[in-house]
């Protein structure tokens, strides 16, 4: 499984000299399976770089949305294959009893928002309620559970042979509660992220800035990185950067990070900072994980 | 990967902050969860009793109706809520650990989620007690 990263912030695109090099396109990652299926998981702004990426790639993807907040969707229209009639797309995300997962997009898609209305598309494009049971994509199986973030929102779990990839791009796990005093059971998200080769996991806040945001959804450094503890994932990327946080901010967040994940009695290169266009390859989860515990 | 569904989760993450008696059980009518008022309602908490599985949570601290007679566990707010999905509301009488007893009154509402019913919750208002521990 290869994995790519279009896009990394959260919220707003944010971009300018001072976000650089962490990115400022909003979350997006590509995953190539074994079988050479292809995966969106979310559609913010950094999918339009994946759409020209994949100009002449396979003409059929699935998009995977965790939820429908606008920094997940708002690449969507411009997303390259969707406007190609060859191209087959099939977008996954959680059901609402408010309405269908189509007629949700449809809103943004639609408009004054949009010039283009989803029935315009080109493309084939279905929409799927995830299933509360594993499914197949491809050489890969699925799982998505509810997670503790604004209105309904998923985390995805892809496992493919023996490497599995966990996306929990906004999470708040701690929000009224201790993770490290919690039984496993009861964490938001655990059983998704739990030895798992790569944790692409909520890293908005430094612990300074969480207290003015609790209950906006997102996690602080310190409970990205219990939470990262208690999963046992082999490497942990944090993600859906703060739009405030300019790349000379991160640099410090992301070595705090570290530190405290090696002081934690974690593996060197176990945690790190999410970089726009960064790839990673997933082998398969040794036995006898190195990571903190 | 076996995770309690996130309604359950929020629902003790709520149920931890309030100092209203609360009791939370799954959509099998297992006890997976009360709170410190609670607790202190019961004289035991919930750490020290753990999960307590359906039928066997419904007798452990009576409860009683007016006569002080035992009330069948099929008519317990809480499993009239799991079961039916529907809110029920009851006047009982409880037993605490310590002996004592405690008049409350107790609302139980069904946790409805897209997936269909995750389980229940109870909130106990104390109306009295014998040893009048229970006002509050």
């Amino acid at each position: 499984m290869k994995v790519k990263l279009w896009g990394t912030r959260g919220s707003i695109p944010s971009p300018g000299p001072e976000t650089i090099r962490y990115g400022g396109n909003t979350s997006c990652v590509g995953v190539t399976l074994a079988d050479g299926s292809m995966l969106a998981l979310d559609a913010g702004t950094g999918i339009r770089s994946l759409g020209l990426a994949l100009a002449a790639e396979p003409a059929r993807l699935h998009i995977l949305l965790t939820h429908l907040h606008l920094d997940h969707i708002q690449g969507l229209v411009f997303f390259a294959p969707a406007f190609q009639a060859q191209t087959e797309i099939v977008i996954w995300g959680p059901a609402s009893p408010e309405a269908s997962l189509r007629d949700r997009i449809a809103r943004y898609i639609s408009a004054p928002l949009s010039p283009v209305e989803v029935r315009e598309l080109p493309c084939d494009v279905s929409f799927r309620h995830c299933p509360q049971t594993e499914w197949e994509i491809g050489s890969a199986r699925i799982s998505a559970a509810s997670v503790a973030h604004r209105g309904p929102t998923l985390g995805y779990r892809i496992d493919d042979g023996d490497s599995s990839l966990a996306y929990i791009p906004d999470h708040e796990p701690a929000l009224g509660a201790d993770i490290d005093a919690l039984e496993e059971d009861w964490i938001s998200g655990l059983g998704l992220a739990r030895n798992a080769s790569l944790l692409i996991h909520d890293g908005q806040y430094a612990d300074a800035e969480y207290p003015d945001h609790i209950g906006w959804g997102h996690s602080s450094l310190s409970h990205s990185i219990s939470f990262a503890r208690r999963a046992n994932a082999a490497r942990t990327v944090l993600f859906h950067h703060d739009p405030m946080h300019s790349d000379e901010q991160l640099d410090q967040l992301g070595a705090e990070a570290r530190q405290r994940w090696l002081a934690l009695g974690g593996a060197e290169g176990g945690i790190e900072l999410a970089i726009e266009r960064n790839e990673y390859e997933l082998p398969a989860r040794a036995a006898s994980p190195a990571s903190a515990s | 990967m076996t995770q309690r569904p996130l309604e359950l989760i929020l629902a003790r993450n709520l149920m931890s902050a309030l100092s209203t008696p609360a009791f939370l059980v799954d959509e099998g009518g297992v006890l997976v969860f009360y709170n410190e008022a609670a607790g202190a309602l019961l004289g035991k908490r919930f750490e020290e009793l753990g999960t307590v599985g359906a039928e066997e949570w419904g007798s452990m601290f009576g409860p009683f109706d007016k006569d002080g007679e035992p009330i069948p566990y099929d008519e317990l707010p809480l499993v009239v809520a799991v079961r039916n999905g529907r809110p029920a509301h009851a006047d009982f009488e409880i037993s605490s650990a310590d002996g004592a007893r405690h008049q409350v009154e107790v609302s139980a509402f069904p946790i409805l989620t897209a997936h269909g019913s995750q389980g229940a919750i109870a909130v106990f208002w104390p109306a009295g007690s014998s040893n009048g521990a229970g006002n509050r």
